[in-house]
């Protein structure tokens, strides 16, 4: 590799020293004499070459491209849901071409299967009748959703999307240890896998000739735009996602990327003219097709779970009308049932009047009275499952359990024996991974990922390799903590490229560049403004307070520290209930608090993980880069903090916000949606400013101190300007110009109510001669402003003029804040939640 | 003898509300006993969308959809049904239960039987349902002797108590409590016959409100009624009235039928909007002329 770094034999030693395979299992890279298998020749010299320090670079440099990009995995525990950074091992699993063809094969006969199963449960039910998959198998199942009866039956692809999760077990042998139909993640996953090994070592994978993965995109592409309703030429396409609460959204927002589609949750959607719309901002907008993303029975809380909330109302009678099409139907977790493995040899006969090519992991479903022996007796040797996969079931390794355990398991098993299944224990094969600079054997998972075409099924070539998170893990989950592989089939000769960007053999007609922002990301995208601009204010008024109380600016006297920590505690809504703020003498314990304490609100780092959560609602709309500052931000101001830290802390929050409002100026379209963002941006901007002003500015008149006004400067960043133009002199009148009336000082309040009313104009499309009720605010706000008499500044100690420049003040922050309700009526109003109709008996 | 009924829900909002979906199972089912001579459900407001179709177990189902802001929902069923006199049933002559619960699950043609012995949404497997049914289960005592004396003993021991439970009230507390109402007697009924492996279902509908000359009236008619149906593999299915102690007779008319009540909610919706609501629903069950006295 002309990358690699001057190889020794010690190296080769060093990388390979630990690396011991279990003789029990089937090592992917080593045969059982601990020869390297030939297709991973090259990789293996490859990566002794390299040695183990640059290997190590490699690994980091992994990590550190997964974590540019934004690769997360939402991984819940208890109430909280962490992102957590997508964990890459840099060495790919490897198989040859001849052996991925023969499980391609099987793949894709068993999503034939499948799919034909699938239409028949949900139609005449012959497997069922003719007892050749058990009844009572399916219709305990909770995936067998009885009104979706009509619904899937009468579909021409009833499945469109099939995962399944593949094990080698010690004899070389793949097998299927799981099919997933409802809505099958990690496609995105691989995709990324890949782009960052490609970027991780170019040259190798150059040369192994590695089949690429566009295809099945694009099969998957065209297959959906095939489900759209008759007629629909260019038919809307959207991505449907349970939110960033999900397990995967990073995925959800990735493959809407990657596909071109609109991303959308349940509540944005509505169910009208038995149609499904989009509530985008400038109305209702037609959803032809729904990549879905959330589970079967929250799709439909009318027809399915009645409490979900992530799903459409009327979604079920939409579909059955045949205005949309969906990918998968809903419904199809059916055939997410452990227990059908037992059975899948027969169906397969059955339905295809073929042999299984691809065996199931070995299944015994206690529903059948000889099965439910054999496992009773066997029962240490075997895992025994819920027919059900449902997250919350729970494994049983029998072996494991005391002997009351076993008796209580048994017991349960006797009163429902339908619901349970057992499967002989898993020894997965073991692939190398890096550890600490050298190579390690983990056990290890292939999921696969089918897609229908016109003919059949387009099997990606490639997929997800989970690895264990220790050498002697049982399970392999992403949930739990585990590394992720790339997988490289390798061609016998090398392969054309073919991208989702290269013309394509269809012409798919322009993707329209705005399928329309639903209002909710509007509304999201607001707030984030908002926030964002909440949370600078805070950082900098903190800021200048502590700079003050730790001596490093001119300390004001006691009565301006009194005022500073007033308008803290006004702005941070921590005013105790007599109205009074923190003594000086406790001033810097509270503001430490201020800065980290999240169950404050209005605490820096409340502000902080609500403009977190706002951006984690919108994350698709904002760049990787801007994304990424925001998650910087929120470690920068993680608790524990000292004291001593707190003053860089408030300056590095500064300078990442700044960077975050740069990056959103130069990285966002100017649509609908960079309109929100800007106006929740200045319109909070304008209502901290003009709080600000009244506490500072007005009060300070009457406390006679002129250095509150130069740490409102500092606050407002006005103060290099300010000593540009006027030297040391402080003259009050020219603070006030400066922070009030300059329309040329970007941190002015003028300038943002300038702004603002424009950038309402635009939106709204309103022209001077028409404005509707937000544009007139804001011209009201800005006319108010304008029209305050400027002679007054002249003669700021006058009482009068305070007492005019407090009503102004009130009045700007009256008016803006009526604005934020307008918009909020005007342009989010579609974001009702539902709710269902009492029921009675 | 001929019914007509009238079922009308009611339903007023603190706030408009914009859209509404709604499914209703309001419209009755023909069965071998029974004939659907006239079924509609109207609306008020007038619905932007209606469709009937057949739901999974065959029973009619009204999708309606709303797209006007509207305060109020007013849902009216009308039906007039002709229902067929039951013959009295010998129940001694049906076969041993035991020889039911094991025998219909050999032969795979029955498959609706073999989905009405399994857990539904709101009768699930517990043991305390299995040792209240026990008393009426001695061994090879004939199934339906067996299921009328579970069905008198419900009346018995459990109090009907208008607006005790609703229908998230779980079965064991309906045991506990010794009291609720008729969907809550029919899932009883039901759970303890699943749990000695024997097909029930839930069955909707309603009885006739106005007694005939010397009747007394009876309990659950002034809104929708449910009662349960077991199966006997010779006589088919066979329906109880727990609430009344009796056979389901020419006075009951079926709307629908499934594994419980979840199954033929007779009217659920979702609608967006409209703040806090409340409910109003009367139903009123009445002979059609001419037909008086054929049964009294």
């Amino acid at each position: 590799m002309p990358d690699a770094a001057d190889s020794s034999p010690s190296d080769v030693a060093r990388l390979f020293d630990a690396y011991r395979p279990v003789a029990s299992s089937y090592d992917e890279m080593c045969a059982s004499d601990g020869v390297v298998r030939p297709h991973w020749e090259y990789l293996v010299c490859s990566l002794a070459e390299l040695g183990t320090e640059e290997l190590d670079r490699r690994v980091a440099e992994t990590r550190r491209i997964a974590f540019e990009n934004g690769v997360t995995y939402n991984v819940h525990s208890q109430s909280v849901s962490l992102p957590r950074p997508w964990l890459l091992d840099p060495i790919p699993l490897l198989l040859t071409s001849d052996e991925w063809h023969r499980i391609e094969q099987g793949l894709v006969q068993r999503a034939e299967v499948l799919e034909l199963l699938l239409a028949d449960l949900y139609g005449p039910r012959r497997l069922l009748r003719d007892g050749i998959v058990p009844p009572a198998l399916i219709l305990s199942h909770p995936g067998f959703l009885r009104p979706c009866h009509d619904v899937i039956n009468d579909r021409r692809r009833p499945l469109v999307l099939y995962a399944a999760d593949l094990a080698r077990t010690p004899d070389g042998e793949m097998h299927v240890v799981g099919d997933r139909t409802q809505a099958p993640s990690g496609s995105g996953y691989a995709l990324e896998n890949r782009l960052i090994l490609s970027r991780i070592f170019p040259s190798l994978y150059r040369d192994s000739h590695v089949h690429r993965l566009a295809l099945y995109f694009r099969a998957l592409r065209l297959t959906l735009q095939s489900l759209a309703p008759p007629g629909q030429t260019n038919p809307h396409v959207a991505v449907l996602t349970s939110g960033p609460a999900s397990e995967t959204y990073f995925e959800h927002a990735y493959l809407a990327d990657y596909l071109g589609y609109t991303l959308v949750e349940g509540g944005d959607l509505v169910v009208r003219d038995d149609r499904v719309w989009l509530k985008a901002l400038d109305g209702l907008k037609p959803v032809d097709v729904l990549l879905r993303r959330v589970d079967d029975v929250f799709c439909d809380p009318l027809e399915l779970r009645g409490d979900s909330l992530l799903g459409t109302p009327g979604l079920l009678h939409a579909i059955r009308s045949g205005t949309i099409g969906i990918a998968n139907p809903v419904g199809a977790s059916v055939l997410e049932n452990n227990g059908l493995m037992a059975f899948l040899p027969q169906v397969c006969r059955a339905l295809l009047e073929e042999d299984l090519e691809l065996p199931s992991t070995q299944t015994w479903w206690c529903g059948d009275d000889a099965s439910r022996a054999y496992v009773v007796e066997h029962l240490e040797e075997l895992v025994i499952k819920p027919i059900h996969p449902h997250p919350s079931s729970s494994i049983l390794f029998a072996a494991r359990m005391t002997s009351a355990q076993r008796e209580e398991l048994v017991a349960r098993i006797a009163a429902q024996p339908h619901l349970y299944v057992a499967q002989q224990q898993l020894s997965l094969s073991t692939v190398p991974v890096v550890h600490q600079g050298r190579l390690e054997a983990r056990p290890m998972m292939l999921r696969t990922y089918l897609a229908a075409n016109t003919d059949g099924f387009t099997v990606m070539p490639g997929g997800l390799v989970r690895v264990a998170p220790a050498p002697d893990a049982p399970l392999v989950s992403n949930q739990l903590g585990g590394l992720s592989k790339d997988l490289w089939v390798l061609a016998s000769e090398p392969e054309r490229q073919v991208t989702l960007l290269a013309t394509e053999s269809q012409p798919v007609g322009v993707i329209r560049a705005e399928d329309g922002v639903p209002a909710r990301v509007a509304d999201d995208l607001f707030w984030l403004g908002r926030y964002a601009s909440r949370t600078e204010s805070c950082a900098r008024l903190l800021r200048e307070v502590l700079l003050r109380l730790l001596g490093n600016e001119r300390i004001p006297s006691d009565d301006g520290l009194v005022l500073l920590l007033h308008a803290v505690a006004v702005q941070t809504h921590t005013l105790s209930a007599e109205g009074t703020s923190p003594a000086v003498d406790r001033a810097e314990n509270e503001i430490l608090r201020l800065l980290t304490d999240e169950t404050q609100i209005g605490s820096l780092r409340f502000n902080i993980q609500a403009l977190a959560r706002a951006g984690g609602a919108v994350r698709d709309r904002l760049s990787a880069d801007a994304w990424r500052t925001i998650q910087s931000i929120e470690r920068t101001v993680a608790p524990p903090l000292h004291l001593s830290r707190a003053v860089e802390v408030l300056q590095r929050t500064v300078l990442q916000l700044s960077a975050f409002t740069g990056l959103c100026h130069e990285g966002m379209s100017r649509g609908p949606g960079w309109y929100f963002l800007e106006i929740g941006r200045r319109l909070e901007h304008g209502m901290q400013s003009a709080v600000l002003l009244r506490l500072l500015f007005v009060d300070g008149f009457a406390h006679g101190n002129r250095q509150l006004w130069e740490a409102l400067l500092a606050a407002a960043l006005s103060l290099k300007t300010f000593r540009r133009r006027y030297r040391s002199r402080l003259p009050p009148g020219a603070v006030l110009d400066l922070l009030l009336l300059d329309t040329s000082n970007p941190r002015s309040l003028a300038f943002q109510l300038v702004q603002l009313e424009s950038l309402v104009m635009s939106l709204s499309g309103d022209s001077e001669a028409h404005r509707g009720a937000e544009s007139r605010l804001a011209l009201e706000a800005l006319t108010r402003m304008r029209l305050f008499d400027t002679d007054k500044l002249d003669a700021v100690y006058d009482p009068s003029t305070a007492e005019s420049l407090e009503e102004l003040l009130l009045d700007i922050h009256r008016l803006l804040s009526r604005l934020s309700d307008e918009i909020t009526r005007h342009y989010f109003h579609l974001t009702d939640t539902p709710q269902q109709l009492v029921r009675y008996q | 003898m001929k019914l007509r009924v009238v079922h009308t829900t009611q339903y007023r909002y603190g706030a408009p509300v914009t859209l509404c979906h709604n499914e209703a199972h309001l419209i009755p089912r023909s069965t071998p006993r029974q004939r659907c001579l006239e079924g509609r459900v109207e609306t008020e407001p007038i619905p932007s969308r209606y469709r009937e179709r057949t739901d999974y177990f065959g029973n009619p189902l009204v999708y309606f959809a709303i797209h006007d802001p509207h305060d109020v929902l007013r849902v009216t069923a009308t039906a007039v049904v002709e229902v067929d006199p039951i013959d009295s049933a010998d129940h001694g002559k049906s076969p041993p239960w035991e020889q039911v619960a094991t025998g219909f699950t050999k032969g795979t043609t029955l498959l609706e039987a073999q989905e009405l012995v399994l857990d539904s949404p709101l009768v699930a497997l517990h043991a305390e349902l299995v040792s209240f049914a026990k008393p009426s289960f001695p061994p090879g005592r004939p199934l339906l002797e067996a299921v009328s004396d579970l069905n008198r003993r419900i009346h018995e021991e459990l109090s009907y108590a208008p607006r005790s439970t609703n229908i998230s009230t779980p079965l064991s507390v309906v045991l506990r409590e010794r009291r609720g109402v008729c969907q809550d007697f029919a899932h009883l009924a039901i759970g303890c016959l699943r749990s000695f492996g024997l097909p029930a279902r839930y069955v909707s509908g309603y009885v006739e409100s106005e007694p005939p000359p010397g009747r007394s009236r009876i309990d659950g008619a002034d809104a929708s009624h449910a009662w349960f149906s077991v199966f006997d593999p010779a006589a088919g299915w066979v329906d109880f009235d727990p609430t009344n102690d009796q056979l389901v007779s020419d006075r009951h008319v079926t709307t629908a039928w499934g594994r419980d009540y979840s199954d033929v909610t007779p009217l659920k919706g979702i609608f967006f909007g409209g703040g806090s609501h409340t409910l109003d629903v009367s139903v009123d069950v009445s002979r059609v002329e001419g037909q008086c006295g054929v049964n009294g």
